[in-house]
């Protein structure tokens, strides 16, 4: 199978849908001429024009909530923020109308709208450009956020996203757009609260999503190594959650360590965690461990920042405190 | 109108009163004066519910203000066209053929309700109207967006129209939509309805440098009109002249009505920043009394027809409470339906 990196296949996403409905289309900060912040729109201004791939002026609530009136209307943007700590410009709109409208209008309006872009650390850019937003948005009803991992879920998801009649958050994660992975020539989509099983195992499991799932990789072989198998999941969707995928897993591992690359309050983890103690609490041989960033803003100074997000050694730390018992 | 807000250094659309009720017609006239009519004893009906109690949250009366939408929605076309509008949305739902049933019911939180209960007061829909936002200045980007819709579609005869009240004049977000509307020509049409309150604080303490419409537009290269909106011939010329204009060239337009609400904000606001006097001043203006005199001077209408109307609009009114009296609340089984579309 061929291979090209999540940036790849995210503008293969866009394409792909962009030629299938012509309803679609994209807004954003520098999504035209400049081919976007982060490359992932690049060439798509040549391929489809200026109607359907738009340059916006720096004005998030304004842009924001055009897409959402056009989505009222049948039609189906893609709002691409050039990181998703802009989007908390344009929370009026996403929160009061993206994820309201079709419950406050009795079902009368649905709001077709994809939000995407880069969510959570990228590379020392300190407190304000570093937001994980996935518990923000995910604690409201009236939306889905997914959070792939790789090239193939993140062309696949994004393809769902957008043929979804609800307002998705699509998140990306510019430290892993040139990740590369195997995707398939022909058209397909990933199925939305769907979480995968990466690597099987019976002495714990692991659950994580996004960026965190490379570090939870490394874990997993180091402790095989060992002799130890941790079952890794990789969430995908972080709303809805897959209970079903957790539960059982968990019931087989009778361990289980969240990582999450926001803060520890109130954060995926929590929710992830709560899940396993309302289903699975026999099944338990140990409390349930989480990895998140810590309760700071994020700093900018690299030995700082490496320290407050979850790195391997955290990873490993809250493992080794769990596998008591184990071997 | 006070000079201390600069209105005297504005021009006020006006318009020749005899000749626009002439081409108005009758028919239309009355059918204008119905829904004006409804509007008022919905209103009226609506807030004595809540007195009893059957209504809760909050109730924003459009009493005071009726001619303005009446006359733009009359003008423009109510079957077509996309719009948009604030907390304050009964009448324009009423005017885009939602039923007083519908609303009423929402009023009371039945399960027959414009939303099914899920919106109340402030969230009432059309097909072709997208809200009822509740939050001050929400809508605008929202209205842009309808504008944004029609263009991408290649629809040329119809445009958006979106309301906000003074209130919503300081919100980043009509800032931010008019510079969108006009950088990408999008056929908006942006009704300020400047009753002079936000809530309960004067025009002069939230807006810099008034008149609004004519400062504010200038900036954007938009061109604007200013128009007495208690007066719903003035509205409904002007309308008639704004929709050529945006048809036909794609550029978006903003409208400032001058108005009052007789009311106080919502139904909990006693209204103490304005006196007793100061209100029956600014009764006088009434919307209703206006229409039916030039109907009465120019076509022979007469005060018994006004009653019999207003009765046949009172009675349309009653009904639709008692409906709503009569309605079933909805399930609780299907709280959770209705949030994600499967």
């Amino acid at each position: 199978m061929r291979k090209i990196t999540i940036r790849e296949a995210i503008r293969e996403a866009l394409e792909e849908e962009f030629d299938r409905d012509e309803n679609v289309f994209i807004l954003g900060e520098e999504v035209a001429e400049y081919n976007g912040a982060y490359k992932i729109t690049k060439g798509m201004l040549d391929k489809y024009g200026p109607k359907r791939v738009i340059d916006t002026p720096i004005s998030e609530g304004g842009f924001t909530g055009l897409a959402i009136g056009a989505a009222l209307t049948g039609l189906r943007p893609v709002v691409e923020f050039m990181s998703f700590n802009f989007s908390f410009v344009a929370f009026d709109q996403i929160v009061n109308n993206a994820m309201k409208i079709h419950y406050m209008s009795g079902g009368r309006f649905s709001v077709p709208i994809v939000f995407r872009g880069p969510n959570g650390a990228a590379a020392r850019v300190s407190c304000q450009h570093s937001h994980n937003v996935e518990p923000l948005y995910a604690h409201l009803p009236g939306c889905i956020v997914v959070a792939p991992s790789n090239a193939y879920d993140s062309k696949g998801l994004l393809k769902a996203a957008i043929r979804n009649d609800n307002p998705v958050f699509f998140l990306e994660n510019e430290m892993i757009y040139n990740m590369v992975g195997e995707v398939p020539d022909y058209d397909y989509t990933v199925e939305i609260g769907k979480a995968k099983i990466l690597e099987e195992g019976i002495h714990l499991t692991l659950i994580s999503y996004s960026r965190m799932i490379y570090y939870c990789k490394e874990v997993v072989e180091d402790y095989k190594k060992k002799g130890i198998f941790i079952e890794l999941i990789d969430l995908c969707t972080i709303k809805p959650l897959d209970v079903g995928t957790i539960i059982s897993s968990v019931k087989k591992t009778h361990r289980a360590v969240v990582v999450e690359e926001g803060h520890k309050f109130a954060g995926v983890s929590a929710e992830v965690i709560a899940i396993i103690q309302e289903f699975c609490l026999d099944y338990l041989d140990a409390p349930v461990k989480r990895v998140c960033q810590m309760e700071t803003p994020l700093p900018y100074s690299p030995p700082l920042e490496a320290e407050t997000i979850p790195n391997i050694r955290r990873i490993k730390a809250a493992i080794e405190e769990i596998l008591v018992g184990v071997k | 109108m006070t000079d201390k807000n600069n209105y005297d250094q504005v021009d006020i659309y006006k318009a020749d009163t005899a000749k626009v009720i002439a081409e108005m017609g009758m028919d239309l006239s009355l059918k204008m004066l119905d829904q004006m009519l409804l509007i008022r004893h919905f209103e009226t009906r609506g807030e004595q519910s809540y007195q009893q109690g059957k209504v809760w949250g909050f109730y924003h009366a459009y009493i005071g203000q009726e001619a303005i939408q009446t006359a733009i929605t009359f003008a423009l076309g109510r079957e077509n066209n996309l719009y948009a509008t604030t907390y304050r949305c009964h009448a324009l739902a009423l005017l885009l053929g939602m039923s007083a049933e519908s609303g009423m019911a929402e009023l009371f939180g039945k399960k027959t309700g414009n939303a099914g209960g899920r919106g109340g007061s402030m969230h009432m829909y059309t097909k072709n109207m997208f809200g009822g936002s509740g939050i001050v200045g929400g809508q605008w980007p929202l209205g842009i967006g309808l504008a944004f819709s029609l263009k991408y579609r290649g629809i040329k005869d119809e445009v958006a129209v979106v309301f906000g009240g003074d209130g919503s004049v300081p919100q980043g977000t009509l800032h931010e939509s008019m510079n969108l509307a006009k950088l990408w020509s999008l056929p908006c049409i942006f009704v300020v309805e400047n009753n002079r309150m936000s809530m309960g604080t004067q025009l002069e303490r939230t807006i810099a440098n008034p008149p609004i419409a004519a400062n504010m537009a200038k900036a954007y290269g938009m061109k604007s009109y200013t128009v007495d909106g208690m007066k719903i011939t003035d509205v409904y010329d002007l309308f008639k002249h704004i929709k050529n204009e945006v048809t036909e060239t794609s550029q978006p337009v903003m409208v400032e009505a001058l108005c009052h609400r007789f009311k106080g904000h919502s139904i909990s606001d006693a209204a103490t920043y304005r006196t007793k006097e100061e209100l029956e001043e600014i009764k006088k203006q009434d919307p209703i009394p206006y229409f039916t005199s030039l109907l009465k001077r120019y076509c022979g209408f007469t005060e018994e027809e006004f009653e019999q109307r207003s009765q046949a609009q009172k009675e349309v009114v009653m009904k639709a409470v008692k409906a709503a009296e009569e309605a079933d609340f909805p399930s609780t089984d299907t709280l959770e339906e209705g949030v994600i579309i499967e």
